[in-house]
C-alpha cells in the first residue's frame, strides 16, 4: 500500500512538472505583416511582455507578393502562424483550405465587443460561412484637397458631384497652371484605377458584379456605363489638369503624386487616410508651424448610393499553424484598443466601437463623412471571378482608354468580354 | 565494351541528378499545362484539361501584340543594339588613343558600375531619371528640345525605347568588358601586317578584328537572346506592362496570369511554349549560324 502510495505521489509530482514545465514553455510563433516593421514593433513587444509564455517572430514581406506566397506556403502546410492580409483576400484563403476557421476561437474567446462589432463581416467568411479572419483595419478612401490652390482658382467650397469635380480640376489648371486633380492613372495589376472606377459606378448605383435573388453572378454594368466611366477619367488625361506622367503611376502614395501635393503643384486627390496621414506629416515637417493648407471630402454620392468602399486588412491564422490558441490570442490582442491608441497608429480600427472613439480632426473630417457611404466588396469577393482578376482586367481597360491604346468604347467592350468569360 | 560500361557507371549519378534538377520541373510544368490547376486549388490539384489551354493561348486576340513586343522590341532590338552598343565601346577602349591617354583602365572601371548594379536598382534608379520632375525630362527642356515633360514610360511612343534604354545601361557593359577582352587576344602582328600592307581602318576592323571577336560575339549572342526573351524584371518594375498592355510580353502574362488570375495551368502553358521557341532557337541557332561560323573562324 505504502508502495503504490509513493508511486502515486512520485506519478502526481511529476505530472505537476510536466504542466508547470509546459506552463512556461515558451511557445514562438510567426507574424507576417506587410507594412513597415515600426508601425507594430511597439505592440508586439508589449504582447510578449504581457504573454512571456509566447514569443513572436516578426516576418516582413511587401504587399504585392504576400497573398501568393501564403498560399503558396499554406498548400504544402508551411507559413506563418498568423497572417496580416487584405480583406479581399480572406473568402477565397478560407475556401483554399489555407486559413484556420475561428468560429470555434471566437466562441470560446471572444474579442470585449464581439464579432458584430466588425466592419466587412461578409468579407471574413468563407462561401461555407465560417469565419476565416478578422478584421483589424479600416482604409476608406476620400477625396483630399490644397484649399489655398482652390482658392487660388477661385473656388470656395468642395465639391460635391463628379462633374464639380471635372469643373474645378479644369478651373485650377487653366487657372494656376497647376494640376488639378491628379490620380494615378496607371495599368499595373494592383493599381488604384480599380478603386476610382468602382466609386465612380457604385455613386451612379451601379456595380461590375451583382449578386442576383436566386444567389448566382452577373456582370451590373452596360457598356454604356463603363464607356462613360472611362470617358469621365479621360477627359482629366486629355484636357491636361491631369498630367500625362500619372498613367506611369499606380499607387495613391506614388511619390510624384504626393510630392505635388505636399508642394503645392496639384490641387486634389484621392486616397486612403494613412496615406493622406503621410502627406500632412510631411508638410508639417516642411513647413513646422504652419497650418496645413489641407481638406478632405467624400467621393460625389446620392443619398442612396455608396462611393468608396469599407476597405482594409484582417488577420488570418494559417491552417497549419501548430498553435492556434497562441495566435488567437496574439490576433485579439493587435485588434485591441490599446494597440489602436498606443502603437498602431498609422491605421484605424476595424471595430465600430472603436472607431466612434477617434477624434478624426478637422483635415480627415472628410474621411468621417465618406464613412456612411462606404460600403464593402461584397458580392466581388464571394463571385466566380478572383477579385484580383476583376481588378487587374479593370487596370488594364483603363490603361489602354487612358493612354489612348485603345478607344474608350473598345476598351469597355474588352473589359466587359473578359469578365463575361470567367462568369459561369 | 567494359570501360564503356564503367564509363556510364561513372557518369550515371550526375545524369540522375542533371535530369532530377532539371528534367522534372520541365516534365512537370508540362503536366501542369494540361491542367486547370489553380492558386487557390494547390492543395486538391487540377483536373486534366488536354490542349485547352494551348488552344485558348493561340486564339486570344492580343497573342499576335505579345509575341511582337517579346521578338521585336524585348529581345531582337535589345539584343542588337546591346551587341552593337558592345562592340563599338569594347574597339573604343582598345584604341592606341584610349590606352595613351591611360583612359581605359577608367573607362572600364565606370563600366563595371552598371554592370554590377542589380536589374531593380537600375529600374528604380532609371524610374527617377524619367519622371516628369526627372532629370532627363528637366535637361531636355532646358537645351529647348522638348517644351513639355515626357511621360517615358507612359506614352506609347516613348515606352518602349525607354524599356530598352534601360536593358541596355544595365546590360551592355558586360558585352562591352567580354570583347574587350576577346580583343585584347588579338596578336598585335596582325595589325602591324594589315597595316604595313596599307589596309584602311574599316579593312582592319573587318578582316583582323571581326573574325578574332565572332566566337565571343556569338556565344553572347546567344545568351542575350535567352536573356532578354526571358525577362521579366525591366518590363514588370518599369511598366507593369502597361500603360494598358501596351508593353505585355510572354514573361509579364506569365506572371499575370499565373499570379494575378491564379491560372497556373494556362500560365504554365504559355511557360511551355516559351520554352519550346527559345528551344527551337537555340538548335537553329547553333546548327545554322553559330556552327558554320566557328568552322570558318577556327
Amino acid at each position: 500500500m505504502l508502495k503504490l502510495l509513493a508511486a502515486a505521489l512520485i506519478t502526481s509530482a511529476a505530472m505537476i512538472g510536466t504542466i508547470r514545465f509546459a506552463d512556461a514553455d515558451p511557445v514562438t510563433i510567426t507574424f507576417r505583416f506587410n507594412d513597415t516593421e515600426q508601425e507594430v514593433r511597439g505592440a508586439i513587444d508589449a504582447f510578449e511582455k504581457q504573454n512571456p509564455n509566447i514569443k513572436v517572430d516578426l516576418q516582413r514581406i511587401g504587399w504585392k507578393d504576400a497573398r501568393n506566397q501564403f498560399l503558396r506556403e499554406a498548400a504544402v502546410g508551411q507559413g506563418p502562424d498568423v497572417a496580416h492580409v487584405a480583406q479581399v483576400w480572406v473568402t477565397e484563403m478560407g475556401d483554399a483550405g489555407a486559413t484556420l476557421a475561428l468560429d470555434d476561437l471566437i466562441r470560446k474567446d471572444p474579442p470585449p465587443n464581439g464579432f458584430a462589432d466588425f466592419a466587412a463581416q461578409d468579407l471574413a467568411k468563407g462561401k461555407d460561412g465560417h469565419i476565416y479572419g478578422l478584421p483589424w483595419t479600416t482604409d476608406t478612401w476620400a477625396m483630399v484637397y490644397r484649399t489655398d490652390l482652390l482658392k487660388e482658382a477661385g473656388i470656395e467650397s468642395l465639391p460635391t458631384t463628379w462633374e464639380d469635380i471635372r469643373k474645378d480640376s479644369e478651373a485650377v489648371y487653366k487657372k494656376t497652371g497647376k494640376t488639378g486633380f491628379g490620380f494615378p492613372a496607371g495599368s499595373s495589376a494592383s493599381g488604384a484605377m480599380w478603386f476610382l472606377a468602382n466609386f465612380y459606378w457604385w455613386s451612379h448605383g451601379k456595380e461590375l458584379i451583382v449578386q442576383k435573388p436566386d444567389g448566382s453572378y452577373a456582370i451590373g454594368l452596360t457598356l454604356e456605363d463603363v464607356t462613360e466611366s472611362m470617358n469621365y477619367y479621360k477627359k482629366f488625361m486629355d484636357e491636361g489638369d491631369n498630367p500625362r506622367p500619372n498613367l506611369a503611376a499606380s499607387d495613391a502614395h506614388d511619390p510624384a503624386i504626393m510630392q505635388a501635393l505636399i508642394t503645392g503643384n496639384q490641387a486634389m486627390g484621392a486616397m486612403p487616410p494613412n496615406t493622406f496621414k503621410e502627406a500632412l506629416k510631411a508638410y508639417e515637417d516642411a513647413n513646422p508651424g504652419k497650418p496645413a493648407p489641407f481638406a478632405s471630402g467624400p467621393f460625389p454620392h446620392q443619398n442612396n448610393t455608396k462611393s468608396s468602399m469599407i476597405g482594409g486588412r484582417m488577420l488570418v491564422i494559417n491552417a497549419n499553424s501548430k498553435h492556434p490558441d497562441a495566435a488567437w490570442k496574439f490576433v485579439k490582442f493587435m485588434a485591441s484598443q490599446s494597440v489602436f491608441a498606443d502603437y498602431y497608429r498609422t491605421q484605424f480600427p476595424a471595430q465600430t466601437s472603436l472607431l466612434k472613439q477617434i477624434d478624426f480632426g478637422a483635415p480627415l473630417k472628410g474621411f468621417a463623412d465618406q464613412f456612411p457611404y462606404a460600403r464593402t466588396w461584397g458580392a466581388y469577393a464571394s463571385g466566380p471571378v478572383p477579385i484580383g482578376t476583376l481588378w487587374n482586367v479593370t487596370q488594364r481597360a483603363f490603361g489602354k482608354a487612358l493612354s489612348g491604346q485603345q478607344s474608350t468604347e473598345n476598351a469597355a467592350k474588352e473589359l466587359l468580354a473578359e469578365i463575361g468569360k470567367q462568369m459561369p | 565494351m567494359r570501360e564503356r560500361l564503367f564509363i556510364v557507371t561513372m557518369l550515371l549519378p550526375a545524369m540522375v541528378l542533371l535530369v532530377l534538377f532539371y528534367g522534372y520541373p520541365i516534365f512537370d510544368n508540362l503536366r501542369i499545362s494540361f491542367t486547370d490547376l489553380s492558386l487557390l486549388g494547390m492543395k486538391k490539384g487540377g483536373n486534366w484539361v488536354g490542349l485547352a489551354n494551348y488552344r485558348e493561348l493561340f486564339h486570344r486576340g492580343d497573342f499576335g501584340h505579345i509575341l511582337f513586343n517579346t521578338f521585336v522590341w524585348l529581345t531582337a532590338t535589345s539584343v542588337l543594339l546591346r551587341l552593337l552598343m558592345g562592340l563599338g565601346i569594347a574597339v573604343l577602349l582598345n584604341t592606341r588613343a584610349m590606352k595613351k591617354l591611360r583612359l581605359a583602365s577608367v573607362a572600364r572601371f565606370a563600366l563595371l558600375i552598371p554592370w554590377a548594379t542589380p536589374p531593380i536598382v537600375a529600374v528604380v534608379i532609371w524610374r527617377f531619371l524619367l519622371e516628369r520632375n526627372g532629370v532627363v525630362n528637366e535637361t531636355l527642356m532646358r537645351l529647348n528640345i522638348i517644351s513639355q515633360p515626357i511621360a517615358f514610360l507612359a506614352d506609347m511612343r516613348a515606352v518602349w525605347p525607354s524599356i530598352v534604354a534601360i536593358m541596355l545601361w544595365n546590360t551592355v557593359p558586360l558585352i562591352a568588358l567580354s570583347l574587350l577582352s576577346s580583343l585584347q587576344t588579338v596578336p598585335e602582328e596582325y595589325y602591324e601586317a594589315a597595316e604595313l600592307d596599307g589596309a584602311t581602318n574599316w579593312q582592319v576592323f573587318r578582316f583582323v578584328t571581326l573574325p578574332f571577336l565572332m566566337p565571343a560575339i556569338l556565344v553572347l549572342g546567344l545568351m542575350s537572346v535567352f536573356w532578354s526573351f526571358n525577362n521579366f524584371v525591366y518590363v514588370w518594375l518599369a511598366t507593369g506592362a502597361g500603360p494598358g498592355t501596351f508593353t505585355n510580353v510572354l514573361a509579364t502574362e506569365v506572371y499575370l496570369k499565373g499570379f494575378v488570375d491564379f491560372r497556373l495551368g494556362y500560365s504554365s502553358a504559355i511557360g511551355m511554349m516559351m520554352a519550346i521557341i527559345m528551344g527551337a532557337f537555340g538548335i537553329l541557332y547553333l546548327r545554322l549560324v553559330a556552327r558554320q561560323q566557328l568552322e570558318e573562324t577556327l
